[in-house]
């Protein structure tokens, strides 16, 4: 990745014709209930607390989700157009090359599994756990790729060849834990699966990019422009991973004195897993990227009022992400400079506060957005750069 | 200049998107509860053993252990032996003829039985192997015959052609018969002798051969080797050897004391000595002594323990036999059998000495024994199953292999829940010792004792009294995190039959049905890591 930006870089220096540089990062996470402290373990590391654990338990429903998105994308619009006679299809278009890396991950888990986790199985002596609805995803990939730009209507199609370098992909279907107050046997239902594969599994791919604009982009003022971001709309296909499937019953029990004579601890995992019915088998899995879908009113840097409302929705195609509600009203402090301020709703987490900071220089713009700033229960920050050269 | 602002921009971007560290693992601390043991202790499999029975709702020591046990098979025995018989013609023989019988001598052989002089024995089981050799050129006949060994009237006849061999390379042929039911006579030719075995060696020449000629240097040989011979009967003269012994023995769980005493009730203790042969037996019990973990050793001491007893012989036949016996009592008023077996001696020591006719050979050689004829020695006690334990301390050792990476999920600490009903009089105090190559790192004392069943209820649906306790077995994190550098750890219980109303340790027999339930959890805290 780092040898493809220095290449981008050299390429501006390069190219001295009309042209865009546009490089989008972003990184996220939220949750429906689990609260920041508990997820900040896992990013910087460090003790998670058991008042922050026994918080986050308390704020959770029967079904939450957490989830994940980090990435940064990169896109150069050439000076070069498709066509060069006027007169031909695509002479408006100009070639556009794309690269990124993205990681998604997101989690539905219910209560019990949560305070199964973190707490343990002592707190629940005597009551039945529900583990399931387990969902879970991970995915990290890269695509590099081209396409066309309309350098009038800023709409871009881009297709992309992808490769993914981790994948997993889990559930638990039927899952209950029960384990006895007075003699601390456990009974432990699991019905689930899992597919997984890391970096040595070949697994491949295409993925489309699409910023399509319309409405209208003049500058008056009932003028209206919206835009359809469609985002890794594809699908890759592992050659070969692990598969895990598990459909059983476990019931752990004390041992007699003669048991425990006998007992081989080496041999205690083996056994547990087999009255578990688990089974792992070597498979090739065609899978679907995690597209996203966004659809939002276009903000005017011309506009000559002063407040201009903005809003959107943003859908992904996954189980666990909800559709993601976005609206607020933006402020342009100055020709250069526009600052907004909203609420989201939606996505992996509940209700929270959006704000976002434009500088617009000649030739450059940087945006600086978080959708999360009250920090709740995540953290999120987008930081996009374009640079006409 | 604006291309080095735009230069500058990217680079901070870069590093902005590749800037993460993590500076310290994720962790988080649980709790789980883990079942591990579930059992209930009790005396119920060693009831109508003749070890334990039950009278008035009490457990009763009914002891009967036979000490020492003597057969035939011990006391007589014919170490494997083999005979050979042989024939070679002084000059040479020609034109020896088909079917020729030139050989046909009997031969006696002496066994080497030291003193035993055996006149007649029966084979339980054994066998013999016979083994041929034939140097001459044409086919012989070997029959072979052990005038003394019958079985139900036919002498043991054995009959082989073998093929023609050189006087450099004879042929051999071997067998193998089984000799169980052979009656073996040992009188000899005139039945007057003893230890005399016979054979009688027979050959012809192949009756379908050719004429040869047999010369002088030519060997025929047949060798019987007798193994393994056991007998279920046997007459003649047992000797006069002194078989003398000495056992040793470990009581098991008494090895494992290291403290404190017991107070026994009254009891007595018979021996009982049993000679089913018949012959006059001496016996003598030299020392009987015990020496406990303390270093501490007694001796029991009584009248019988020392001078030589003598048994006469026993009477009757096949079915009829009677052994002579002699019962030997021990009480405490003629020995200190109390104090013997107060000092909870786990390693006992036995000697004696056992001589058949200690007078000679008087009975002029009609000593017999029977397959049912036993030297035995019981030992036979009963007393109700009562104990004052005073700060009675069992200790075992147990090897300790745990091992755990710190870098991933482990425990920090653990406690066991000891659960337990306990219908013995005894209360038990446990303690812990975690030790590296002998020496004590970590000192864990339960936090309450498992109290005797004096102290509890009667339980109006078994009628047991049962008392019930909770332990915990507090594993400090400091000795978690030692855990893996531990190799041995020493479980230490200190038993007591304390009066509930004094505090003082007396006797309590124990009940009937007497059992102690044990449940144990181990309650465990754990750090995460993903």
């Amino acid at each position: 990745m780092r040898i493809l930006l220095l290449f981008l870089v050299l390429c501006l220096q390069s190219v001295n014709a009309q042209q865009s540089m546009f490089i989008n990062s972003y990184g996220g996470y939220n949750s429906s209930g689990v609260r920041r402290e508990v997820s900040d373990a896992f990013f910087y590391g460090g003790l998670i607390d058991s008042l922050a654990i026994e918080n986050s338990y308390n704020k959770l429903q029967q079904r939450n989700s957490f989830g994940l998105q980090m990435g940064l994308n990169a896109q150069w619009q050439s000076p070069w157009t498709l066509a060069k006679e006027k007169s031909k299809w695509g002479s408006s278009y100009n070639w556009t090359f794309g690269a990124g890396i993205h990681q998604y991950a997101a989690i539905q888990f219910s209560k019990d599994l949560f305070g199964l986790t973190f707490k343990g199985g002592q707190p629940f002596a005597g009551d039945s756990l529900q583990l399931s609805p387990l969902n879970a995803e991970q995915m990290i990939f890269s695509k590099i790729g081209l396409g066309c730009y309309d350098p009038e209507t800023h709409s871009s199609f881009l297709i992309h060849f992808v490769s993914v370098q981790q994948y997993l992909q889990a559930e638990i279907q039927n899952g209950t834990w029960y384990q006895d107050p007075s003699s601390a046997q456990i009974e432990l239902d699991l019905m689930g699966k899992a597919n997984l594969f890391g970096n040595k599994t070949n697994a491949y791919g295409v993925a489309l990019d699409i910023d399509y604009r319309f409405g209208d982009n003049d500058t008056s003022l009932q003028a209206k422009e919206f835009q359809l971001l469609i985002q890794n709309l594809g699908f890759a296909r592992s050659s070969q991973n692990d598969a895990y499937q598990l459909d059983g019953h476990l019931s752990f029990g004390a041992y007699s004195f003669a048991d425990l004579q006998q007992l081989e601890v080496s041999n205690i995992a083996s056994q547990l897993l087999d009255s578990l019915g688990y089974q792992k088998e070597f498979t090739s899995t065609w899978f679907l990227l995690p597209t996203t879908i966004q659809l939002s009113k276009v903000l005017d840097w011309q506009s000559p009022q002063r407040f201009e409302a903005y809003y959107g929705a943003l859908f992904m195609l996954r189980q666990v992400f909800t559709p993601m509600v976005y609206a607020g009203a933006e402020y342009k402090v100055s020709t250069k400079w526009h600052s907004g301020l909203g609420l989201v709703y939606g996505g992996f987490g509940g209700l929270r506060i959006q704000a976002y900071s434009a500088l617009r220089w000649k030739r450059s713009e940087l945006c600086l957005r978080s959708d999360n700033i009250a920090l709740q229960n995540g953290a999120s920050l987008f930081l996009q750069f374009r640079c006409d050269l | 200049m604006k291309i080095k602002k735009v230069r500058g921009l990217f680079f901070l971007i870069i590093v902005l998107s590749f800037f993460s560290c993590k500076k310290e693992a994720t962790r988080w601390q649980s709790n789980w509860l883990l079942p591990v043991l579930n059992d209930t202790l009790n005396l119920t499999h060693l009831y109508n053993d003749s070890t334990l029975s039950i009278s008035n709702g009490q457990i009763e020591i009914d002891l009967s252990r036979t000490i020492l046990d003597l057969t035939l098979a011990d006391l007589v025995q014919i170490p494997d032996t083999t005979i050979s018989q042989e024939y070679q013609s002084n000059f040479t023989v020609n034109n020896v003829t088909p079917g020729f019988v030139f050989v046909n001598t009997v031969k006696v052989h002496d066994l080497e039985l030291g003193d035993i002089q055996l006149k007649q024995v029966r084979v339980q089981s054994g066998q013999i192997q016979l083994k041929v050799y034939n140097p001459l050129n044409t086919a012989v006949i070997y029959q072979i015959q052990l005038p003394g060994v019958t079985q139900n009237g036919q002498v043991f006849t054995q009959n082989y052609a073998v093929a023609a061999g050189t006087v450099q390379n004879p042929t051999v042929s071997t067998e193998n018969i089984n000799l169980s039911g052979y009656d073996i006579d040992l009188g000899g030719l005139q039945g007057l002798e003893h230890n005399k075995l016979q054979s009688k060696l027979t050959l012809k020449t192949d009756p379908n051969g050719p004429s040869v000629s047999i010369y002088n240097n030519q060997v025929f040989k047949f060798e019987a080797s007798f193994e393994n011979l056991r007998f279920d009967y046997a007459k003649g003269f047992f000797g006069s050897t002194i078989i003398s012994g000495q056992k040793e023995f470990t009581i098991p769980f008494l090895d494992k004391i290291t403290s404190g005493t017991i107070s026994l009730p009254d009891l007595s203790l018979d021996l009982h000595i049993e000679n089913g042969f018949k012959m006059a037996l001496r016996a003598q019990i030299e020392e009987l002594s015990a020496l406990n973990t303390q270093g501490q050793a007694i001796g029991l001491s009584a009248p019988s323990i020392g001078p030589s007893m003598f048994l006469a012989p026993a009477v009757g036949s096949w079915n009829s036999l009677q052994p002579s016996t002699l019962d030997l009592h021990f009480d405490q008023n003629n020995s200190n059998i109390k104090s013997y077996l107060e000092n909870l001696g786990a390693f006992q020591q036995v000697s004696y000495q056992l001589q058949p006719n200690p007078w000679g050979n008087t009975a002029a050689g009609h000593d017999e024994a029977f397959a049912h004829s036993h030297l035995r020695l019981k030992m036979s006690a009963q007393m109700p199953m009562a104990l004052n334990a005073d700060g009675l301390s069992l200790q075992d050792t147990f090897d300790l292999n745990f091992s755990q990476d710190l870098q991933r999920s482990h425990i920090t600490g653990a406690t066991a829940v000891l659960t337990a009903t306990n219908a013995f009089p005894l209360a038990c105090e446990i303690v812990l010792y975690f030790m590296k190559d002998g020496q004590i790192w970590h000192t864990v004392v339960a936090d309450a004792q498992l109290s005797s069943a004096a102290l509890g209820q009667i339980d109006p649906l078994d009628g047991l009294l049962k008392k019930k306790s909770k332990i915990n077995i507090v594993l400090p994190s400091s000795l978690v995190a030692d855990l893996q550098e531990l190799n041995e750890v020493v479980v230490s219980a200190t038993f007591s039959t304390t009066d509930p109303n004094t505090g003082m340790s007396i006797m309590q027999s124990i009940q009937a049905n007497a059992f102690l339930a044990l449940q144990m959890q181990l309650q465990l805290q754990t750090q995460m890591r993903p």
